[in-house]
């Protein structure tokens, strides 16, 4: 019977009256029910009366339980618009007592700017390069597929275009797939004659990446058949340029190279590549017929989709079977390739990943800086108007409204600093513009400003800010006791307040010296670089590129007889000393390695013997002011019918013939059976890069190994005029045709690799400098500050004997503590934090011990020279003044 | 502090009669849910109370801070059963006294009044 009281009582009453209660009615509704029975009462009567009171009483509950909801909503919204009104009286008041003091407003304000400014510009550079999405439709499914060769710890070499046509066969992960190759082809017909770089692609590589054309089409899959199709896309650029945003174009032929091919498509303005020079797109033909392709000649990048669904690792391991597969099927070629999958976005970024990452951190302690000096201001501050808050506090203010009262006044502050910083940023982000070196294959450079997402970004970060700078001193204000700043007159510093502020400077010494650490060892590692020897030389050195094209110069005799003619043209340019010439330009970053013979030594998968080969004429070396170490260079004897030769380069020499002279040992180049003796040893080159480390290189005579595409380096004297119009016109009489492209002095291209890391290093010192600027005037403003509240005490020790230099000597000491804790702070943790960083060093430790004295001497005379100042003044305190003024 | 609780006591008056009861069953110490129902009754006028019209007033009455629960206490005799026992706070014995002066105030009028026969004191 009492289970269905339960159920009405369950259905009238609202769950917290019914869980509360709900078992005491029921046992009360089961006595009642007994005492009637046995008072033979009316049963029936009772439930009635039950059934009517649950129903009344329930109602009862649920409108009372309405009501308090209101009750409370309603003090809710009263206590939103008492903050409200506390907020807004507190800024209004906060931005009085800003104007009112306007020194110290600008002195914070300028110290905010810089550090909210530099990280707004830091960051827009991160956001535009490391966080943006690529351009592309979903581009988290978009890979690059590398070769990846363990034992010579390389994971992401080009591919063999055979190897690259398994991959598609085999893979069961990738939608599609796309190899890529950067080309050049000259227009004619169009305007000037023009050298294009352009880019040869598999047809699928437009739908990979999810572009659609602005008009035409991309390429189909039968066009990637050799020699069917002479179909290109042009890029928007081109389009506008050459052939005046004209929408017939497709379908009309141009020429490239003296070869007519149709356009079929013209890709959108907003269509962006990491190489943003390519204005021409060609179908890329690899395949099985007439002639199988290669697996031992590298050259392809290749581009994927992953399949919807598919996540990087699987696919790695799908590759990783793909590539044990054709390893044990090709051994000859195979046999230490694996296949390595790599995000698209990731393998984009890397070359400015670790920099930018590390200039954010650099520039984040700037702001941390900031912080802390504008901390320190706010802590005198709020240490001048203690008499204030006392008298504020006695009136009844709250500790939490007063607290409350200065986070508001700090927040605005940082508000302020956040636009001033706005200013500071958009001068950062064009000097960063124009550091960010030109070339990089790196996609979203054009995406740099201060965009929506940026100034969200600066907004929270000042809102941040504020609160980091002004949560110390609202919590003394917080923490104040109110009858002592009363008694004393607001003018005692108080013990623990004076070791805060010690503590502040500490931090900021150990802050300055961490920055000062990066920067001094990257400046450090920038002058190992610079002074690094080369093994060429790059004064009075212009490089040219001349390419002889197939259908004019069709056979080896006519392309070196013209490459010998141009040769003896530009040695005959008034001023010039020398001229060589080369397939591969060092620095050039253009891969030419091959597996190579060296005789009596056979390869093994761990040991196996490659070379970077160059094809050079005999006076290159000297052209080159590289240094022949034994042997001879090649001569006019080494040509086509005579002895087939090669000179190797030292670690080439040292690593295939160890103790032993090479000269006269016989080599031959991969997939061949002709033997070629070593003539000469010459003295490593850097040409991967000031920093890399040297390959083993060959060099053949060009006459012994034509090449069409040949670098050419002219050397002149200090004061000749640079050679180029003459180059052109010597040229141009050789063939009229002929275009000399990539002119350019070879300093030049030694600049542009390293022009990365002169960024990185530029910036890095730019902050280090800010930081130290920061730091010091932060120093000065504690001691300052100090010195000034002491002025008592220090009166009080003169009149009992203290001479001056003791004074100055007491507070110097302090000053010196001050530093040297800050100093063990900071250079541990700078240690630390670069030996995680050491990728972004060059051949300097990252306890380097010159940067680390380097580092504690400028930091540690820095703060001395800013405890010197007030200290100087502390030192003229006149004693009767000092003590009549307390 | 002693007006002042007077004052909050005031603030509460008049108050309804089963209110009143339940105080007045309180003023003899705790009492566990059933007990003060018992005694209500036999005091008359509320042999008709229901469980959800007395339960409810309980918890306006813990609401309201006139009483309080001790906790989940085990009856002494009835060792099986779980019962609530209720006791009252300062709050509510100042309530009830301040009701019992309203109420004595209204008994001296009606005299007065000769509604009723003065006391025989």
């Amino acid at each position: 019977m009492t289970a269905i009281y339960r159920l009405i009582v369950r259905i009238a009453f609202p769950s917290r009256v019914r869980r509360r209660f709900g078992a005491d009615m029921a046992r009360m509704f089961e006595r009642q029910l007994v005492e009637t029975r046995a008072a033979g009462g009316s049963v029936v009567a009772l439930w009635m009366s039950a059934i009517a009171d649950a129903c009344v009483e329930g109602a009862g509950e649920r409108v009372a339980m309405l009501r308090e909801w209101r009750r409370a909503a309603g003090r809710e919204l009263g206590r939103w618009r008492w903050w409200m009104h506390a907020f807004l009286s507190d800024s209004r008041y906060a931005m009085r007592l800003l104007v009112k003091q306007p020194a110290v407003t600008i002195i914070a304000l300028l110290t905010l700017a810089i550090g909210i400014g530099g990280n707004t510009a830091i960051f827009s550079a991160v956001d535009a390069l490391l966080l943006r999405p690529l351009p592309y439709r979903e581009p988290d499914r978009l890979v690059k597929v590398w070769e990846k060769r363990p034992a010579e710890g390389v994971v992401d070499n080009v591919v063999a275009p055979a190897d690259f046509l398994d991959w598609v066969r085999m893979n069961t992960v990738f939608e599609d797939m796309a190899a890529y190759v950067s080309i050049t082809a000259d227009l004619t017909g169009a305007g000037e004659p023009v050298r294009l770089a352009a880019a040869g692609v598999s047809p699928p590589f437009f739908d990979i990446l999810r572009v659609q054309p602005a008009i035409g089409r991309t390429f189909r899959r039968e066009e990637a058949t050799p020699g069917q199709h002479r179909v290109v896309i042009l890029a928007h650029s081109l389009w506008q340029a050459r052939f005046g945003n004209d929408p017939r174009i497709v379908g009309r032929k141009i020429s490239l190279n003296g070869v007519p091919h149709e356009v079929v498509g013209v890709l959108p303005a907003a269509f962006e590549f990491p190489d943003a020079t390519i204005e021409l797109w060609a179908p890329l033909a690899i395949s099985l017929a007439p002639t199988p392709p290669t697996r031992s000649n590298h050259s392809l990048e290749v581009f994927a989709r992953l399949k919807p669904g598919v996540t990087i690792e699987a696919a790695r391991a799908d590759m990783d079977r793909v590539g044990a597969v054709l390893q044990k099927e090709y051994p000859d070629t195979n046999r230490t390739h694996g296949v390595y999958v790599r995000p698209l976005a990731e393998d984009l970024s890397r070359p400015v990943r670790a920099g930018l990452l590390m200039l954010l951190g650099a520039v984040a302690f700037v702001l941390l800086i900031a912080c802390v000096n504008v901390a320190n201001l706010l802590l005198a501050r709020a240490a001048s108007r203690r008499r204030e808050m006392a008298v504020r506090a006695a009136l009844g203010a709250g500790r939490g409204r007063l607290a409350g009262q200065a986070l508001t006044e700090s927040v605005l502050l940082g508000l302020a600093g956040g636009v001033a910083g706005l200013v500071v940023a958009t001068w950062g982000i064009s000097l960063l513009r124009g550091l960010i070196p030109a070339g990089l294959p790196l996609i979203g450079v054009q995406h740099l400003g201060l965009d929506g997402r940026v100034l969200l970004f600066t907004f929270v970060l000042s809102i941040l800010t504020g609160l980091v700078f002004g949560l110390l001193p609202a919590w003394q204000i917080a923490r104040e006791d109110v009858n002592q700043s009363l008694k004393d007159g607001g003018r005692s510093p108080g013990q623990l307040r004076r070791r805060l502020r010690a503590g502040l400077v500490v931090g900021e010494i150990a802050l300055a010296s961490l920055l000062l650490v990066g920067a001094g060892l990257t400046l450090r590692s920038f002058q190992r670089l610079m002074n690094t020897d080369a093994g060429f030389e790059t004064a009075g050195r212009t490089v040219a590129l001349v390419t002889l094209p197939g259908r004019k110069y069709v056979d080896d005799q006519t392309r070196l007889t013209a490459l010998e003619e141009i040769e003896r043209r530009f040695g005959a340019i008034p001023g010039v000393r020398a001229v060589g010439a080369t397939s591969r330009l060092p620095l050039g970053n253009e891969n030419s390695r091959m597996g190579v013979g060296i005789e009596g030594r056979e390869p093994t998968p761990d040991t196996p013997t490659r070379a970077h080969i160059r094809a050079v004429t005999g006076r290159f070396f000297e052209a080159m002011g590289m240094t022949l170490v034994t042997g001879r260079a090649f001569g006019a004897a080494d040509h086509e019918q005579s002895l087939p030769v090669a000179i190797v380069n030292l670690t080439m020499a040292e690593r295939y013939w160890p103790g032993a002279s090479p000269l006269g040992k016989r080599v031959r180049l991969g997939g061949t059976e002709v033997w070629r003796e070593v003539v000469g040893v010459v003295g490593d080159a850097r040409n991967w890069g000031l920093d890399r480390p040297v390959n083993p290189e060959m060099y053949l005579p060009v006459r012994q190994l034509p090449w069409t595409t040949v670098f050419f380096v002219v050397v002149t004297d200090e004061n000749a005029p640079a050679p180029g119009p003459a180059m052109r016109e010597a040229l141009r009489a050789v063939d009229p045709d002929l275009p000399l492209s990539n002119l350019r002095t070879m300093e030049d291209v030694a600049r542009r690799s390293t022009a990365l890391r002169q960024s990185t290093m530029i910036l890095l010192s730019v902050f280090g400098a800010l930081a130290l600027i920061l730091a010091a005037a932060g120093i000065y403003g504690v001691m300052a500050h100090l010195v000034a509240l002491r002025t008592a005490e220090i009166g009080v020790r003169m009149t009992l004997g203290a001479k001056p230099a003791d004074v100055l000597r007491m507070l110097l000491r302090e000053g010196a503590v001050q530093a040297l804790g800050g100093l063990a702070i900071g250079l541990t943790a700078g240690v630390l934090v670069v030996r995680s960083m050491q990728s972004l060093l060059f051949e300097v430790a990252p306890a380097d011990p010159l940067t680390l004295v380097g580092v504690a001497a400028l930091l540690t005379s820095t703060s001395l020279l800013a405890c010197y100042v007030p200290a100087r003044r502390a030192m003229k305190v006149d004693p009767v003044e000092a003590l009549r003024a307390s | 502090m002693v007006r002042q609780r007077r004052e909050d006591a005031d603030a509460h008056l008049p108050l309804k009669p089963l209110v009143f009861q339940v105080l007045l069953a309180l003023a003899g110490g705790e009492r566990h849910g059933w007990a003060l129902v018992r005694e209500v009754q036999m005091r008359g006028g509320f042999e008709g109370v229901m469980p959800g019209n007395f339960y409810r007033t309980l918890r306006t009455m813990l609401a309201d801070g006139f009483i309080e629960e001790t906790g989940d206490v085990r009856d002494r005799r009835h060792d099986d059963e779980r019962r609530r026992y209720f006791r009252l706070t300062p709050l509510g014995s100042a309530v009830a006294t301040a009701e019992a002066r309203r109420l004595e105030s209204l008994l001296l009028e009606a005299r007065a009044k000769r509604l009723l026969p003065k006391s025989r004191s």
